[in-house]
């Protein structure tokens, strides 16, 4: 069996999950404080991943960062930079696609705070930057781990998108859920089961260590 | 086909229930129920007119629908069509899957099917396909050989070799020329031939190998640019076709068989030669 695959979605993972993540704080921070209709047309686009097809980021995705149509064919001009068929993209459509996993539970997370949490810092003459990470934080982290997994798994599920934009390349966009399709089509069955079984055996430990972890605080790990 | 009148049977007996239950309701809301037992029965009558399923590799994509249409006038049998990469198609033909005849994109495929009791006869070659080298961008790809190790190529599109035949094809072609190594650090690999046309049609890639189908389609609305790769530089694809298995025991064998007749007619010969298809 070919490791490379099952190294490329780790690493496609853990790329990911590190930007959502610190994308992913401050927005759902900004979110937990509530707003306007603005913030709730937001909310609701990070969210739409979570249902919609991935093939419709796929055929989005493949249009936009076609090199024949404007944006696309201008990062390629400009800074040599294309989004499809490379890692970057595979990178670029996990984000869009795992965001909604690491936002809800930390934004959950934060709502059900107590709000005298924060405003004893703020009267002790802390900052909101100082209170968000110096007291905040350290009492969500349990859901920020939660998110993190969700995210790490999530990515490691991704199929749809990566076949649509990922073009199979070895060693650069062919993850484990490409192989697995790869060697099924190719009626590998053999291969296709050891990767299957991978990838298994690796979402399984991650869920029960998330659910470990939740039992202990006592919360669903889905909130 | 027995298990059809049983279908009826089982939408009539339901209206019968419906109406038994409920006899204090009033008329309008009966005529309600009238209607819809109607269009249940309309569709019973509908799925009663013979139809064939037929897996069709991926390259066939388009010119399969005009066969269907074709065959239907002919015959007045319903032809449903799937396609597919021909290695995908097997696998779920050898897992169950519903289908009558199978169009192949090579001869190993339905050899494969034959071995494995899906089919109790060889496969026959109903066309040969040809490959091409295809563009969305306006470039002479006469001299393809040289132009596609420029920098003005940045990605070449190939069905996968190891499951789709014009994949395969393509790979030996470059390989005669030379070029296989220095291609492959461009490639982008679809996982049939349609996706490789998407690639092309989108422009995603420079360039793309794909079937001469593709560029004869007349539905197809996107210019393309495109150049025969010799046919000496590649084995012959010859595209076999099997009766499967399910036919029988569908008791769709009659019909299944005289689309496989029709497939080696000369009104069928005709459209796929159209469609750029070498005809045996």
């Amino acid at each position: 069996m070919d490791w490379l695959p099952i190294f490329l979605s780790l690493k496609l993972a853990a790329v990911t999950t590190t930007l959502l993540l610190a994308i992913g704080l401050p927005l759902a921070y900004w979110l937990s404080k509530g707003g306007g209709i603005f913030k709730v047309t937001l909310e609701a686009l990070i969210t739409v991943p979570l249902v919609l097809p991935p093939s419709v980021l796929g055929f989005y995705l493949l249009l936009a960062f076609s090199p024949q149509h404007g944006l696309g064919g201008w990062l390629q001009r400009v800074f040599h930079l294309s989004f499809v068929f490379s890692f970057q993209g595979l990178v670029l459509a996990s984000v869009i696609y795992s965001l909604p996993f690491m936002i809800g539970p930390i934004k959950s997370a934060l709502q059900q705070l107590p709000a005298n949490l924060a405003q004893a810092s703020y009267t002790l003459g802390k900052t909101e930057r100082q209170t968000f990470i110096h007291v905040l934080l350290p009492n969500i982290k349990a859901s920020v781990f939660t998110a993190m997994i969700m995210t790490f798994a999530h990515t490691l599920g991704e199929f749809g998108v990566v076949l649509m934009i990922g073009g199979n390349i070895p060693g650069i966009t062919k993850v484990a859920s490409i192989a697995v399709y790869d060697s099924v089509e190719g009626m590998d069955y053999r291969t296709a089961n050891h990767y299957s079984l991978l990838l298994f055996g690796i979402t399984f430990i991650m869920v029960a260590t998330m659910f470990i972890i939740n039992r202990r605080n006592a919360k669903s790990p889905l909130e | 086909m027995p298990h059809r009148i049983f279908q009826c049977g089982i939408f009539v007996s339901v209206d019968v229930s419906l109406f038994s239950v409920a006899p204090h309701q009033s008329i309008s809301m009966n005529n309600k129920k009238l209607f819809i037992s109607l269009i249940l029965v309309v569709f019973a009558a509908i799925a009663q007119a013979q139809t064939i399923r037929v897996a069709a590799a991926a390259n066939l994509q388009s010119v399969i629908k005009v066969l269907q249409a074709d065959f239907t006038k002919r015959t007045g049998v319903k032809v449903d069509a799937v396609t597919g990469s021909s290695g995908n198609l097997v696998a779920q033909i050898n897992n169950g899957a519903p289908f009558d005849v199978f169009l192949s994109a090579d001869m190993d495929f339905p050899q494969k099917l034959k071995r494995s009791g899906q089919s109790d006869k060889d496969p026959v070659v109903y066309a040969m396909g040809s490959l091409v080298i295809c563009s969305k961008e306006n470039i002479n790809l006469k001299n393809w050989q040289k132009l596609i190790v420029t920098d003005a190529v940045t990605k070449v599109a190939i069905a996968n070799p190891k499951i789709a035949p014009y994949g395969k094809a393509a790979e030996e072609s470059l390989q005669k020329a030379g070029l296989l190594e220095q291609v492959r650090a461009k490639a982008v690999y679809g996982e049939s031939i349609s996706q490789v046309n998407t690639y092309i049609t989108t422009g995603v890639v420079t360039v793309g190998f794909t079937t001469q189908s593709l560029v004869r389609d007349p539905a197809n609305a996107t210019k393309l640019y495109w150049q025969a790769i010799s046919p000496k530089t590649y084995a012959p694809i010859e595209q076999g076709m099997v009766v499967l298995k399910h036919a029988t025991d569908a008791g769709n064998t009659a019909a299944a068989n005289r689309f496989y007749q029709y497939m080696l007619s000369s009104a069928a010969k005709s459209i796929l030669k159209k469609y750029g298809y070498i005809v045996p």
